[in-house]
């Protein structure tokens, strides 16, 4: 393959990503509500911490002003690349995928591209509201340091392309059970509870332990944690992890999809 | 060349049977009931490259399913295809370059922003390279008149418009072979005209093969050269338009109505249809025994079903007129729609075949419950 073909053939999936970023921003409404749900969200845990602190200097080694940082990047994970799998599931069960299927595309790029098109812009403007309310509820995280920053946006980035393998691996279950919203509700759960509502080092022990062969804590502690408490090379290390559940992920959804894609059947038309 | 070739196609849906009350529901989840659909059973043809060919059938023949299976979406249960050369089913991909497909009930085009991004998308998608997209999308928007509304979101558009756009993006990395399921759904008279001239404008100027499935007979007879006829999986007829207009060329409605009551008989053809003179016999409306019966009373008008092949038209109407003085006498052709809902009536396919196969010059025309024809009141 020459050069000009490769950066073609990307670049079909960029005019994807960047399509479904015009479809989000067509009207300034689209955020208000997740905005609006994830301001609600930090204040009233900001509340809780107060009252959680009130009389503590740390609790599991952190002070107030970390485990409101903590949640408030944790969540941007949430808001911003959490809900792909209602898209995708919507596409696979309505017969919309016969278009899909009928393109010279990569079916899973192509809805890689389509997600984080408009992933990308929600997590954006998440995280930058999350940076001015940390402001105000808060000040400036305890021991802030730029390359910090740097660092949780990439690992937000990562966070984000394993929600979507992670999720479009379960939304694909719909070849084999036509209702697949159940699995998905699981993985929501649990990915609350492990990363993202507490920090694991909140969690018992043995929960710490099974959280740590699964890819939850990649979703949103990684991020949290590097925002607010680890050592240069504590981050390396849990990006390293990241990027380790993405491998698989990816290779997972490849698999769900060679596996299952002959069994589709196409509702209506 | 055949651009097209399926052969023993079948497709066979497996669906869990949903089973009502909560009971039921906790024992299928552990053991569910399936059941099996035959929507294709073993439909075999060829298309040639250049053609436009009617894909017909009724309600869940299954048209859209054999265009799924052509285009790479579902993978047959049975039997091959071969679309240009390439397995559908196994090179999927490499297919989807060549041909477009345009699913009447469904959009190609992204709902909420102008169709000109979704052709610029189009083009991407399909690696053109930009200026060639300008070009040929310049000579689209000019050939389907969509200047007004490349700027306006999808959603704005009448179903006519966006249709429209939907085909012109179609064509728009000029494939080989166009598959269109019911293009021309819910459209009107205008908008229909207007889509079967820029399809049969299409397969000439850019020499693309449609392949068409519709319920809309106008659509067949104006555009087609060729139909194919499936029922119940099976394919029952496979003919040119010319031959099956034909058939319905060979068939004339006959109508006359008298001044006065007449009272006669003409050999080997009855009326589908007659009014009695008396109001007691005017239960006599279409169905062989009951038109027999009438055919005791005096008429005052009647209708007949010709087939040319085994009566003279002009002998019929000497004879007609020698009976009394005649107030209105009608010729008309059997519509093409006749036939094909003759064939579509069938319960089966094989029965659906043997209804497709022209009728034998010895066979009495008989009467046909699903013709229009019948339901018209004559008076
Ligand atoms: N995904 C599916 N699962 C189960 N059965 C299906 C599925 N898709 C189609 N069928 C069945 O297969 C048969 C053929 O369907 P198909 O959609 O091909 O018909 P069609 O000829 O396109 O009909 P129409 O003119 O109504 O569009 C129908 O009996 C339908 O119920
Ligand atoms: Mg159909």
């Amino acid at each position: 393959m020459t050069a000009s073909a490769a950066v073609r053939r990307l670049g079909k999936y960029r005019e994807v990503a960047r399509m479904s970023a015009r479809n989000k921003l067509r009207y300034r409404g689209n955020f208000a509500g997740s905005m609006l749900t994830y301001g609600l969200f930090v204040y009233v845990f900001s509340r809780i911490w107060a009252a959680a602190y009130a009389g503590k200097a740390g609790i599991a080694g952190y002070d107030y002003s970390m485990s409101v940082w903590y949640f408030i990047i944790a969540e941007v994970s949430v808001f911003g690349f959490g809900r792909f799998f209602w898209n995708l599931a919507e596409d696979l069960k309505s017969g919309q995928v016969a278009y899909l299927l009928a393109k010279p595309y990569g079916f899973i790029g192509y809805h890689f591209a389509q997600a984080m098109g408009q992933g990308l812009l929600d997590a954006g403007v998440i995280f930058l509201e999350g940076l001015a309310a940390g402001l105000i509820l808060a000040g400036l995280p305890p021991n802030f340091m730029l390359w910090r920053l740097a660092l949780v946006m990439v690992s937000l980035l990562i966070a984000g392309c394993l929600q979507f393998f992670l999720q479009m691996s379960i939304a694909m279950t719909a070849f084999w059970v036509e209702e697949n919203a159940a699995f998905f509700w699981i993985f929501q759960k649990l990915a609350l509870v492990v990363g993202t509502l507490l920090p694991l080092e909140f969690l018992p022990l043995w929960a710490q332990t099974a959280a740590v062969w699964t890819p939850l804590p990649s979703l949103s502690y990684a991020p949290g944690r590097i925002a607010v408490a680890a050592s240069p090379g504590e981050s390396l290390v849990l990006m390293g992890l990241q990027l380790a559940w993405l491998a698989a992920a990816t290779l997972l959804s490849r698999l769900v999809f060679m596996a299952g894609h002959r069994k589709i059947s196409i509702q209506g038309g | 060349m055949n651009v097209i070739e399926a052969e023993g196609l079948e497709k066979t849906f497996t669906t869990r049977v949903k089973p009502e009350g909560l009971k039921a529901s906790f024992a299928s989840l552990v053991k569910p009931r399936m059941r099996e659909v035959a929507a294709v059973k073993g439909v075999s043809f060829e298309v040639e490259s250049g053609e436009v060919l009617a894909f017909l059938g009724p309600n869940g023949a299954g048209k859209s399913t054999t265009i799924k299976m052509l285009t790479g979406i579902l993978a047959p249960s049975a039997g091959k295809a071969r679309v240009l050369g390439l397995d559908p089913a196994k090179e999927r991909l490499e297919l989807s370059r060549y041909i477009g497909a345009v699913f009447g009930q469904r959009s190609q085009l992204w709902f909420h922003l102008p169709p000109a991004d979704s052709f610029r998308l189009i083009g991407a998608i399909y690696e053109i390279d930009e200026s060639d997209r300008i070009w040929r999308q310049a000579e689209l928007v000019e050939r389907f008149g969509l200047a007004p509304y490349m700027d306006v979101p999808v959603r704005k558009l009448s179903l006519g418009e966006r249709i429209r756009c939907e085909i012109a993006a179609s064509l728009l990395p000029c494939p080989q072979v166009l598959f269109l399921d019911e293009p021309t759904i819910g459209l009107d008279v205008i908008a229909k005209r207007e889509i079967r001239l820029l399809l049969a404008e299409a397969a000439e100027v850019d020499d693309v093969t449609v392949f068409l499935t519709s319920h809309d007979i106008g659509d067949i007879e104006k555009l087609c050269k060729r139909a194919i006829i499936i029922h119940h999986g099976e394919v029952v007829v496979d003919e040119s338009m010319k031959d099956l207009r034909h058939r319905a060329l060979a068939r004339k409605l006959v109508g006359v109505k008298y001044a006065e009551p007449v009272r006669f008989q003409i050999d080997g053809l009855s009326p589908v249809k007659v009014k009695a003179a008396d109001v007691a016999g005017a239960a006599g409306i279409a169905g062989a025994a009951g038109v027999a019966g009438a055919g005791d009373g005096a008429w005052t008008a009647a209708s007949f079903e010709v087939d040319t092949r085994c009566h003279q038209l002009p002998d019929l109407i000497r004879a007609l007129a020698e009976k009394g003085e005649i107030l209105d006498l009608t010729v008309e052709d059997e519509p093409l729609e006749n036939i094909i809902a003759g064939i579509y009536g069938a319960q089966s396919g094989a029965e659906a075949a043997a209804a497709a196969r022209p009728r034998t010059a010895s066979a009495p025309a008989a009467p046909q419950t699903t013709a229009p024809a019948g339901e018209k009141a004559f008076s």
